[in-house]
């Protein structure tokens, strides 16, 4: 598969703060990668500088070779889709009418949605089982349901590569396995991924690689056997020998098993 | 299967969807269609009644009115009507641009301090310029725009934190602006010299009294009010993906900083149009949004219209009561909306304690 998405030599901080420097990588068409990393180690701002949201201090990121900072917003937003942590809505929009602001790029200053923008926004909904909240409103849906509407508003913008920041956050066992199959589904429809995630258990088996983050030191990449490693995520996440997450999420899910 | 159960609840949306669109323009009609008979009864009513009766067989060209109706109606009737129909669709309209840029359902022209401005710009031009001449009133009404936009502006700087306006900051710097601006008006009265309509006509401003125009000052207004209803139109739907918030506007392809200002300059037209003929009319802008909100749901592009003629039709009700109650006293229109609207404001601060954005 060819490369859709390439990092140069890419340097960036905030202010003083250096958070990435000389960062190299690449993203193929049907790459599925795990970001990793402890608090603070710039995984919200990778997936914010892939998405062209954050400009480099220097190198470039390019989409198929083309320096995102040539190109328009609106083109970036047909290519790849950005689904944030967290979505604050002032108004009591409904679940329809915020999906379909992922057709945002490709409408016209005057022009309504059309029948292609309607099909993609359906194909959203089937991919993410959500047409049976189409009217529901979003500020009052459950953590899982609006995990999965934010990934059809994203999917709205029928891109190739789609960054999602913590989608399992703040989910329960069940809803995180969904999400899970959700993206395995994703995979299957030939969209790049690249999602951070927390929590390490959910990783092998379903993503292809792990990109591992560490403050100060270059970001490591591989296959998720040899990056989720004991020793390495014991040092990366500064835990004591043998605490590390892998270990205590094992250990909870034992636990939950027994209640 | 699943492709037909979607099917399926595709084919019986799209159903609810016509039927929806139906009662949207049903709903646009009827208060279409109510704006007309409210502005033919309020032509009727006043001090010196016009039976509606003579206004009919006037419209159908049957019976002509009397010199003294026609008089009645023509210099004093008609365009008070008009300009209470203006300025409450103006206003109205200003309030929903501006509950979208602030991403925050309180905001409104008089409690962010717009009006407040327009006020002060309007009365540097009064006591400048005699506001009865074309070239003076039309100074009149550039100079509140330039007061509205420059105290949105102030405003907006003070009271965002990250693209986000928390209520308190939002509540407080309007406060304190609309407060400080409306008090230096009075200060221009020192520089009236001839202690003449300069005052009387700021005192109805500070009192929100819907003025009674000449037809060349309402046609001016007017022109302002289409202007700002045109603006308003490519806006609507980029204020729906700006309440996603900036940043992700952004990565939608909107230009947020150009957006931002466009739906100032909008605003602020029309606050000035609304504040030119009626000064500070508080909590009308607050008011319509949310009732059309409660029928339409938070579309911004579907809510245009019905703010419009449903701010038009509340105000030029209100303003029908307010000089007709004590008749032949004349109660300022604001006095009415702010008893109206006040306790509605409180009881929106209430409910907004229990959701995010506070």
């Amino acid at each position: 598969m060819s490369t859709l998405l390439a990092i140069d030599n890419l340097d960036f901080g905030y202010g003083e703060r250096a958070i990435f420097s000389g960062l190299n990588t690449d993203i193929s068409g049907d790459a599925c990668i795990a970001l990793v990393g402890p608090n603070g180690a710039g995984k919200t701002t990778l997936l914010r500088l892939a998405a062209g949201a954050l400009t480099p201090n220097s190198g470039k990121v390019s989409l198929e070779g083309k320096s995102l900072h040539s190109l328009k917003r609106s083109e970036i937003a047909r290519s790849i889709a950005l689904v944030p942590q967290e979505i604050e809505m002032p108004f009591p929009f409904t679940v329809e009418q915020l999906i379909e602001q992922g057709r945002t790029p490709f409408l016209t200053m005057f022009g309504g949605l059309r029948a292609q923008d309607r099909a993609a926004i359906e194909r959203a909904m089937t991919l993410t089982d959500t047409h049976s909240l189409r009217t529901r409103i979003f500020n009052e849906l459950s953590g899982g349901e609006r995990q999965r509407v934010k990934i059809a508003l994203g999917l709205a913008q029928q891109p190739r590569l789609l960054l999602l920041d913590e989608p399992t956050q703040h989910l329960d066992i069940g809803r995180q396995l969904e999400m899970i199959g959700l993206i395995r589904a994703l995979r299957r429809e030939g969209i790049a991924i690249v999602a951070s995630m927390h929590d390490l258990a959910l990783i092998e088996g379903t993503f292809s690689s792990v990109w591992l983050l560490s403050p100060g030191e270059p970001m490591r990449q591989g296959p998720p056997s040899q990056m989720l490693r004991q020793d390495l995520i014991d040092r990366v996440f500064n835990c004591p020998p043998h605490h590390g997450p892998v270990l205590m999420k094992r250990m909870q899910e034992r636990e939950e098993r027994a209640l | 299967m699943v492709n037909e159960i979607a099917q399926g609840e595709y084919g019986t949306h799209r159903h609810s969807e016509r039927i929806q669109r139906r009662s949207y323009l049903l709903l646009l009609t009827m208060l279409a269609v109510l704006l007309a008979a409210a502005i033919l009864i309020a032509a009727a009513v006043g001090a010196v009644s016009i039976p509606l009766h003579s206004l009919a067989q006037s419209l159908l060209g049957r019976e002509p009115l009397t010199a003294d109706q026609r008089i009645i109606l023509f210099t004093i009737r008609l365009p008070r009507v008009l300009a209470a129909v203006v300025v409450g669709a103006a206003l109205s309209v200003s309030g929903l641009l501006f509950q979208g840029l602030f991403r925050n359902p309180l905001a409104d022209p008089y409690i962010i301090g717009s009006s407040g401005g327009a006020v002060l710009g309007a009365s540097v031009g009064v006591f400048l310029l005699p506001p009865i001449s074309v070239a003076g009133f039309g100074a009149t009404a550039l100079l509140a725009f330039a007061g509205a936009i420059c105290s949105i502006m102030l405003v907006y700087s003070l009271a965002s934190v990250n693209g986000r306006t928390p209520v308190v900051a939002l509540l407080l710097s309007g406060f304190a602006v609309s407060t400080m601006l409306s008090y230096s008006s009075y200060f221009l009265e020192v520089l009236d010299h001839d202690f003449g309509s300069g005052i009387r006509v700021l005192t109805s401003w500070l009192h929100g009294t819907i003025a009674q125009p000449t037809w060349p000052q309402l046609a001016i207004v007017t022109a302002m009010l289409l202007l700002g209803l045109a603006g308003s139109l490519p806006l609507a739907r980029k204020l729906n993906t700006l309440a996603l918030g900036e940043e992700y506007a952004a990565h939608l392809g909107i230009h947020v900083q150009q957006t931002r200002i466009a739906v100032i300059i909008v605003g602020s037209i029309l606050t000035a149009a609304a504040v030119a003929l009626g000064g500070l009319i508080g909590f009308l802008g607050l008011i319509v949004p949310h009732m059309a909100r409660i029928f339409l749901g938070p579309d911004h592009v579907r809510l245009l219209p019905v703010t419009a003629l449903g701010g038009a039709l509340f105000l030029l009700s209100t303003d029908t009561i307010a000089r007709t109650a004590i008749a032949p006293a004349e109660m300022p229109v604001g006095v009415l909306t702010a008893f109206i609207g006040g306790p509605f404001f409180l009881y929106l601060i209430r409910r907004a304690k229990q959701e995010v954005f506070l």
